[in-house]
C-alpha cells in the first residue's frame, strides 16, 4: 500500500494528519501539561495568592517530606484503609461485570429488559445520587449481616485486613453500582470475538467450560486489562476518595505535593496492573 | 470433585446457555443483581411522595397512603430547579457535542492518520486517560481566572472543545478503538476518487459511526450532567449553579437545619425528591436513547 504512494502524497497525509491532530495537541498543551507542570512547580514552593498576582517562595522538598514522613494524618491515615478497600474491590468488580457480561451476552427470554436495568448505574453512580444511597444504608446486603461474617472474619484475618474486608463486604451493593461501565466494556468487547470460533469449538466437541476458559476469556484479556486500568482511575476520582477532599485551594503548596504523591500511588497501581498483565499474556501465547 | 464436575457437565448441557440448572442460576442471579439495582430508585420515588403521617408510622414502608407532593415542591424551590435545569442542561449539552466532535477528529487521527511524533502523543493520551483531574485542579483554577473565566461554564466547556476536559481521554480512545476496527478499503476507495482526509473524514467515516457517537454522546452528557467536582472548582462563587452543585449546597443546608433542632423526619424525603429531580431528566434521556444506546455499545467493538 505504502509502496505504490509517491513521497509527497505520503508529505501530505503527514500535513492532514497534523491538522486532524493539532486541536488535540494544542488542548493537551493548555490544558494538561501546562498545568502539570505549574502544579510540579507549585509543589516546591510556597505559594502565596495576592491583588498583584502569585507569589512563590521556594522551599525544598519540604512539602514531600511533611506528607510522606512527619505528619502522616494527611495521607496515611485516610488512603491505607481506602487502597487495602481498593485492592479488594477492584477484582470482585473485574469478576462480577464479566459475569453479568458474558450473561447478557446469551439470548435469553427477557434480555433487553436486563440490559436496560443493567445500564442504570452507569447514569447513578457518577453522582451525588450514590452518596445518597450509601447514606441510607443501601449500600448494605441484609444477608451478609444474618451470616456473621463478619465475626468470622474478624477471627481469621490480620486486623489491617480485616478492617476493609468487612467494608467492602458491607457495601457490596456498592460494588455492584460500581461496575454499571466494566460491563458495557466487556459487552462491547465480547463482540469482537467472532462467531465462527465459538462454531468451530462446538464442532470439535468442545463442551461450554473449556470454551469459556480457552476462548471467550483469552479473548476478553484485553478488555479485563482495560476494565483493571479504568476501575483504578475510577475508584481513585471518586467523590468519596478521602484524599480528593484534601486538595484544597487553602494552601496551593501542599495541595499540589499531595496531589503529586497521590498520582504516583495511581501510577504504581497502574504499573503492578500492566506488569501483571504482561506476565499473564506471555504465559498464555506460551501455553498456545 | 470429579463427580461434582461430571454432573455439572450434565446439567449444563451441551451448550452454554441450553443447560437448565445454568439457565436457572443466570436467571436467580440477574434478577437478584436487577432487584438491587431497581430497590434504591423505588425507594427513592416512594419516599419523596409520603406525607408527614406516612413517614411517621411505621407500618408504612413501601406503599404511601397517599401521594404528596409538598416534597418535590419543595425541593423544586430550594434547588432553583428552573434556573439550574436550564443551566445543566445547557451545558451538558454543549460539552456533550464539542466533546463528540473533538474527540471524533482526534481519535480518527490516532487511528488512521500519520503525524509527526504520533506515540509520544499517543503516549501523552494515555497519560491524561489516567492522571486524576486533582493533580491538575489548582493551577487550572488559576489560570482560568487570569483569564477571567472563574464563575462562568467557560472552564468546562473550552477544553472540551480540544478534546479534554471531563474524561475526554476516555473518548479519544473510544473512538481511537472504533475508527480502528472499520475496515480500510472503504477510505482507499474515497481515497482513489481523490477525497482528502476532511471529505473522507466527515462524508465518510463520521456518517457510518453513529453508534460510537451514541456512547460517547450519553456518557459524556450524563457525566457533565453528574458532575459535581469541576463546577464546585470553577464556579464556586456563581449565583446560579448546576443541579449537581446543588444537591450537595442542598445536603450542606439541610444538615444544618436538622442540627439546630429541624425537624429530622422531613431531610430524607427533601434529599430523595432532590435526587429524583436530578436524575429525572437522565432517566427520561436514556429511556428515549437506550435502544441505541445499548445497540451502540456492541457496535463500538464492531468486527463481525
Amino acid at each position: 500500500m505504502s509502496k505504490r504512494r509517491k513521497p509527497n502524497s505520503a508529505m501530505l497525509r503527514k500535513v492532514e494528519g497534523s491538522i486532524f491532530i493539532a486541536p488535540w495537541v494544542f488542548g493537551f498543551l493548555a490544558f494538561v501539561a501546562f498545568p502539570l507542570g505549574y502544579s510540579f512547580y507549585m509543589s516546591f514552593h510556597q505559594v502565596r495568592i495576592t491583588v498583584t498576582g502569585v507569589q512563590t517562595t521556594p522551599v525544598g522538598f519540604q512539602y514531600y517530606r511533611e506528607i510522606l514522613f512527619a505528619d502522616g494524618g494527611l495521607l496515611y491515615d485516610d488512603l491505607f484503609p481506602f487502597l487495602r478497600e481498593a485492592l479488594v474491590m477492584i477484582p470482585i468488580i473485574i469478576v462480577f461485570s464479566l459475569l453479568i457480561a458474558i450473561m447478557l451476552n446469551l439470548k435469553f427470554y427477557g434480555r433487553t429488559a436486563f440490559r436496560v436495568i443493567f445500564f442504570l448505574p452507569v447514569i447513578f453512580s457518577s453522582g451525588q445520587i450514590i452518596t445518597e444511597f450509601i447514606s441510607q444504608g443501601e449500600g448494605e446486603l441484609s444477608i451478609i449481616q444474618n451470616l456473621r461474617i463478619d465475626s468470622f472474619l474478624a477471627e481469621y484475618i490480620p486486623a489491617s485486613w480485616a478492617g476493609p474486608i468487612q467494608n467492602v463486604i458491607g457495601s457490596f451493593v456498592l460494588v455492584l453500582w460500581y461496575s454499571g461501565v466494566q460491563i458495557l466494556i466487556f459487552l462491547a468487547g465480547r463482540q469482537t470475538i467472532s462467531a465462527s470460533v465459538y462454531e468451530a469449538a462446538r464442532i470439535d466437541g468442545a463442551d461450554p467450560w473449556s470454551t469459556f476458559w480457552k476462548i471467550t476469556l483469552p479473548g476478553l484479556a484485553p478488555f479485563i486489562f482495560l476494565n483493571v486500568i479504568y476501575t483504578i482511575v475510577d475508584l481513585f476520582t471518586f467523590p468519596s476518595n478521602p484524599i480528593i477532599g484534601k486538595v484544597t485551594t487553602e494552601n496551593y503548596g501542599v495541595s499540589s505535593a499531595l496531589a503529586w504523591v497521590y498520582f504516583m500511588i495511581v501510577l504504581l497501581f497502574i504499573g503492578i496492573a500492566l506488569f501483571l498483565y504482561g506476565r499473564v499474556n506471555k504465559s498464555m501465547t506460551a501455553r498456545r | 470433585m470429579g463427580k461434582l464436575a461430571r454432573l455439572r457437565m450434565r446439567l449444563l448441557g451441551r451448550e452454554a446457555d441450553r443447560g437448565l440448572l445454568f439457565r436457572l442460576f443466570m436467571y436467580v442471579l440477574l434478577i437478584d443483581v436487577a432487584f438491587i439495582y431497581l430497590k434504591p430508585v423505588f425507594y427513592m420515588v416512594t419516599t419523596m411522595v409520603k406525607n408527614a403521617g406516612d413517614l411517621l408510622d411505621p407500618a408504612v414502608i413501601w406503599v404511601p397512603s397517599a401521594i404528596y407532593g409538598g416534597h418535590l415542591a419543595e425541593a423544586f424551590r430550594m434547588l432553583h430547579y428552573a434556573g439550574s435545569f436550564a443551566l445543566s442542561s445547557g451545558l451538558s449539552l454543549l460539552v456533550a457535542v464539542l466533546q463528540v466532535l473533538s474527540c471524533a477528529v482526534a481519535g480518527y487521527a490516532f487511528a488512521r492518520l500519520d503525524f509527526p511524533l504520533k506515540k509520544l502523543w499517543f503516549a501523552a493520551l494515555l497519560f491524561t486517560f489516567i492522571m486524576p483531574p486533582q493533580v491538575t485542579i489548582l493551577p487550572s483554577i488559576l489560570m482560568f481566572k487570569d483569564l477571567g473565566w472563574i464563575n462562568t461554564v467557560l472552564p468546562m466547556v473550552v477544553p472540551a472543545l480540544f478534546g479534554h476536559g471531563l474524561k475526554g481521554a476516555l473518548f479519544v480512545i473510544i473512538f481511537r478503538q472504533f475508527f480502528g476496527t472499520l475496515p480500510k478499503e472503504m477510505e482507499e476507495a474515497a481515497r482513489i476518487d481523490g477525497a482528502g482526509a476532511f471529505r473522507i473524514f466527515f462524508r465518510v467515516m463520521l456518517p457510518i459511526s453513529r453508534s460510537a457517537i451514541i456512547v460517547v454522546f450519553l456518557f459524556s452528557f450524563v457525566w457533565t450532567w453528574n458532575d459535581a467536582y469541576f463546577p464546585s472548582m470553577y464556579m464556586f462563587g456563581a449565583s446560579d449553579v448546576p443541579l449537581s452543585v446543588g444537591m450537595a449546597k442542598l445536603n450542606a443546608s439541610l444538615s444544618m437545619e436538622s442540627d439546630q433542632g429541624g425537624l429530622r423526619v422531613f431531610v430524607e424525603p427533601l434529599k430523595m425528591a432532590a435526587s429524583f429531580l436530578i436524575i429525572l431528566p437522565l432517566l427520561v434521556l436514556y429511556a428515549f436513547t437506550q435502544r441505541w444506546f445499548v445497540e451502540g455499545v456492541e457496535r463500538t467493538g464492531l468486527v463481525e
